[in-house]
C-alpha cells in the first residue's frame, strides 16, 4: 500500500521566537505604512518558501504554500471580485479563529487572478508536489452575506463557482498535477450536496491534467459518504478525528475514489501514537485500492507553529514505521 | 428587566443602563511597558504602576461618559482565557496562534488536573471598586469557552474538561461575591460554537452559578446564534449580552419567533470598525430591540471589548453611544409624560 503523505492546507506563519516572527512584525508594520507593498510582499513570500521548505524538511511528499497570504479562508478569494465588501467578522466553524464576511452586492467578476502567483513562488522553493488550494464555492457562499445580485445561496455557489473556474484553469495551465479544493459547510449542510456537486462540475471542466481534491473537516462525513463518493472529483480528504464511524463505514464498503485520511488531529496539541493512528490505518487501508494520502485532519494554523511541525514529522515517522511493518508482514 | 434582583441586591439603575463589555485599549506607554515585562526589561512594580494609572484613567473616562456600570478596563490583561490559565493549576502556556488578522495569543494547554489556586481577579475588581461609586462588573471567563479555548492534553473529552473547569470557576466567583461583586458578567463567547454541546455548556454554568446571589451577564460575541436559540434562553443567568450591531440586527427577528426571555445587553457599536457610529444609529439599533422587547429589559452597550481601538476611537463611540442612549431616555421619559 503507498502512503502519500500530504498536507491538509494551512500552516501557522510565526512561531514564537523572536526571529520567527517577522511576518507579525511586518504586518504591523505595514498597517502603520511603514513600509511599501513591495517590502510586504518580500516578507510574504520569504514565508511561504520558508512553510513550504519545513514541510518538505519534515518529509512530506506533497505540500501548499501554508496559505500565509490569507486573511481567512473566506475572504481571501471573495475579496479579489467585484461588487464584494468585507464585512464584520465571524467565527469559523467551531475554531477560535474569526474570519471576515464578504458582503456581495452584485454579480461577481474575478478582478485579478490570486493563486497563480502564489503558486509560483511556492514551487521555487521545493521539488515536492505543490498542492494550490481553494475553498470551495459551496463554503464561499455560506460565509458571504447576500445582498444583491442573486436571488439565493445556490446562486451565490454558482457564481462563486464561476470564479474559482477561472483560478482552476489558470493553475491547470501553469501545469499543477493536484488542486484541493475544501468544502467544509458540505457537513453542515448535507442538503445541498447538489449544489456542492454543480461547483465541483464547474471546476472539474477546466482542470486540464490537473486532479482535483475535494477535501471536508470539522465533522463527521459519515451522513454524505455516498454523495462524497460520486462527487466529480478524483480524491476525497476525510477528517477522520470525529468519531470511529467513517472508518468503519470504510472498513465495511471500500472507497472507489481515492481518500486523503486526515487520521493526525489538526486542532489539538496532544500528539498521536503509533497505537492510535495504526489502529486507524489497520482498520481502512486493507479495504481499499490504489494509493492513500495520509496527512493532517485539517490544515495546521489551528496550531502553534512547533507543533504543527511536530504533527508532520510524528505523521512522516509513524507512517513510515507503519509501511516497515507491512513490509515485514507481506 | 431582573429589576427585583437588582434592587435586592442594592442596585438602583436607570432605564436602559449602559455598560462596556470589559476591555479597553491600553495606552501606547501600557503597550510598551507590557513588551518590555516580557523581556524582563521592566519590573514587575513598575508595570503593576502603570496598569493602575490606566485602570484609573478608565475608570475616570467611564464617569465622565455617565456609564452606568463600570469594568475596570482590563489592562492588566492579556487574553481572556490565557489569562485564567495562567493562575490556574493544571495549565501550561502553549505557543502562538492565530485568532483573526495580525492577532495572535497564547493558546494554553490543559496538562493535569485543573485546580483553583487563589483569587485571579478579586484584588483587581476590589482596587477598582474603591476608586467609584457606581458599580462595577466582576469579569470573569466561563468554563465552557476556556476549554474550547485551550489545547486538552490531559482530560478524555471536552464534556469532562468543561465540567472540571466550572468547579474551579465557581471558586473564584464565591471570592468575588465575599469581595462585594453584585454584578457579575461571565464571558461565554464560544458558546455557540458546537450546537450539540450546549446541555453541558448549561450544565457548567449551573455548577458555576448555582445558589450564589448575584446578577449575572452572559457575554457571548461573533457567534451563529441561531443554532443555539432558544436553547440557550436554559442558561441560568439574568441578562445575555450579544452582538448585535454588524449582524445587520437579524438575532432580534429570531426573538420576535421565539420570546427572549431574559434581560439584553444590547452591543449597539461595532467593536472592528474604526468607524463611528452617529448617535442616530445607536438609537435606530435601540428602537429595533425596544420594538421587541420592553425597554426596561434592555440594556445598553458596544459588541465587544473595545481593545482593538484606539483609546481616542473607543472615547468617541462610547460618547456617541451615550448620545443614543440619552435621546432614548428622553423620548420615552416624553412619552411618559403625555
Amino acid at each position: 500500500m503507498e502512503l502519500i503523505l500530504a498536507s491538509a492546507g494551512s500552516y501557522p506563519r510565526i512561531g514564537d521566537s523572536f526571529e520567527a516572527q517577522r511576518h507579525r512584525r511586518a504586518y504591523a508594520e505595514r498597517e502603520r505604512g511603514a513600509i511599501s507593498e513591495a517590502e510586504w510582499r518580500e516578507v510574504e513570500d520569504e514565508t511561504a518558501i520558508a512553510v513550504v521548505r519545513e514541510q518538505a524538511a519534515a518529509g512530506l511528499d506533497v505540500v501548499t504554500d501554508g496559505q500565509v497570504r490569507w486573511y481567512d479562508p473566506i475572504s481571501h478569494l471573495a475579496r479579489h471580485c467585484e461588487h464584494v465588501q468585507i464585512n464584520g467578522l465571524l467565527r469559523y466553524f467551531d475554531t477560535n479563529f474569526y474570519f471576515r464576511q464578504p458582503v456581495v452586492s452584485g454579480p461577481l467578476r474575478r478582478l485579478r487572478p490570486v493563486l497563480r502567483r502564489e503558486l509560483e513562488v511556492a514551487r521555487s522553493a521545493t521539488d515536492r508536489v505543490v498542492k494550490p488550494v481553494l475553498t470551495g464555492p459551496y463554503t464561499l457562499a455560506c460565509g458571504s452575506i447576500l445582498e444583491g445580485g442573486y436571488r439565493s445561496r445556490r446562486e451565490l455557489a454558482r457564481a462563486y463557482a464561476d470564479v474559482l473556474a477561472e483560478e482552476v484553469a489558470d493553475l491547470a495551465h501553469a501545469g499543477v498535477a493536484l488542486i484541493q479544493v475544501d468544502e467544509p459547510e458540505l457537513l453542515r449542510h448535507p442538503e445541498d450536496a447538489d449544489v456542492v456537486r454543480d461547483g465541483l462540475a464547474r471546476l472539474a471542466a477546466v482542470r486540464g491534467r490537473a486532479h482535483l481534491a475535494l477535501y471536508t473537516y470539522f465533522g463527521d462525513a459519515l451522513p454524505v459518504w455516498d454523495e462524497l463518493m460520486t462527487m466529480p472529483v478524483d480524491i476525497v480528504g476525510l477528517d477522520l478525528t470525529y468519531g470511529p464511524k467513517l472508518a468503519d463505514r470504510i472498513a465495511e464498503g471500500g472507497a472507489p475514489k481515492m481518500l486523503a485520511l486526515g487520521a493526525v488531529d489538526g486542532r489539538n496539541t496532544k500528539l498521536e501514537t503509533a497505537e492510535t493512528l495504526f489502529r486507524v490505518l489497520d482498520r481502512v487501508l486493507p479495504h481499499v485500492r490504489g494509493p492513500v494520502a495520509l496527512g493532517p485532519s485539517c490544515g495546521l494554523e489551528f496550531l502553534p507553529r512547533a507543533r504543527a511541525r511536530a504533527k508532520l514529522e510524528t505523521l512522516v515517522r509513524l507512517a513510515r514505521a507503519y509501511t516497515d511493518r507491512a513490509g515485514r508482514t507481506a | 428587566m431582573s429589576r427585583r434582583k437588582l434592587a435586592d441586591l442594592g442596585l438602583d439603575l436607570p432605564l436602559l443602563p449602559t455598560s462596556t463589555v470589559g476591555s479597553f485599549p491600553k495606552p501606547p506607554e501600557l503597550v510598551e511597558a507590557r513588551a518590555k515585562a516580557a523581556r524582563n526589561a521592566l519590573t514587575r512594580g513598575e508595570l503593576d504602576r502603570l496598569e493602575r494609572r490606566a485602570t484609573e484613567f478608565w475608570v475616570r473616562t467611564q464617569e465622565e461618559l455617565d456609564l452606568d456600570v463600570l469594568v475596570d478596563g482590563e489592562q492588566y490583561r492579556g487574553d481572556m482565557v490565557a489569562y485564567f490559565a495562567a493562575t490556574l493549576e493544571g495549565f501550561a502556556s502553549g505557543g502562538l496562534v492565530r485568532s483573526y488578522g495580525n492577532r495572535y495569543y497564547h493558546k494554553p494547554v490543559i496538562v493535569g488536573p485543573v485546580r483553583w489556586k487563589a483569587p485571579i481577579t478579586v484584588e483587581w475588581w476590589r482596587w477598582t471598586q474603591a476608586l467609584t461609586g457606581r458599580p462595577v462588573k466582576g469579569m470573569l471567563t466561563g468554563p465552557y469557552t476556556i476549554m474550547d479555548w485551550s489545547f486538552n492534553d490531559y482530560y478524555p473529552d471536552r464534556r469532562s474538561a468543561c465540567l472540571a473547569l466550572a468547579r474551579e470557576v465557581r471558586k473564584e466567583l464565591e471570592a468575588l461575591l465575599e469581595a462585594g461583586a453584585r454584578i457579575v458578567q461571565i464571558d461565554e463567547p464560544a458558546l455557540s460554537v458546537r450546537p450539540e454541546e450546549l446541555g453541558f455548556a448549561v450544565e457548567a454554568m449551573h455548577t458555576v452559578v448555582d445558589g450564589l446571589p448575584a446578577y449575572y451577564i452572559v457575554h457571548a460575541c461573533f457567534g451563529a446564534f441561531e443554532t443555539i436559540y432558544p436553547g440557550l434562553l436554559d442558561l441560568p443567568v439574568e441578562n445575555l449580552d450579544l452582538a448585535i450591531s454588524h449582524s445587520a440586527l437579524d438575532l432580534l427577528a429570531m426573538f420576535e419567533k421565539d420570546p427572549f426571555t431574559k434581560d439584553l445587553s444590547l452591543g449597539v457599536l461595532d467593536v472592528h470598525s474604526h468607524a463611528t457610529e452617529s448617535p442616530d444609529e445607536v438609537a435606530a439599533r435601540i428602537r429595533r430591540g425596544t420594538a421587541v422587547l420592553p425597554a426596561d429589559r434592555i440594556w445598553v452597550d458596544p459588541d465587544c471589548g473595545l481593545k482593538t481601538r484606539t483609546v481616542e476611537e473607543s472615547r468617541a463611540k462610547l460618547a456617541a453611544m451615550m448620545a443614543g442612549v440619552r435621546a432614548v431616555r428622553a423620548a420615552a421619559a416624553a412619552a411618559a409624560g403625555r
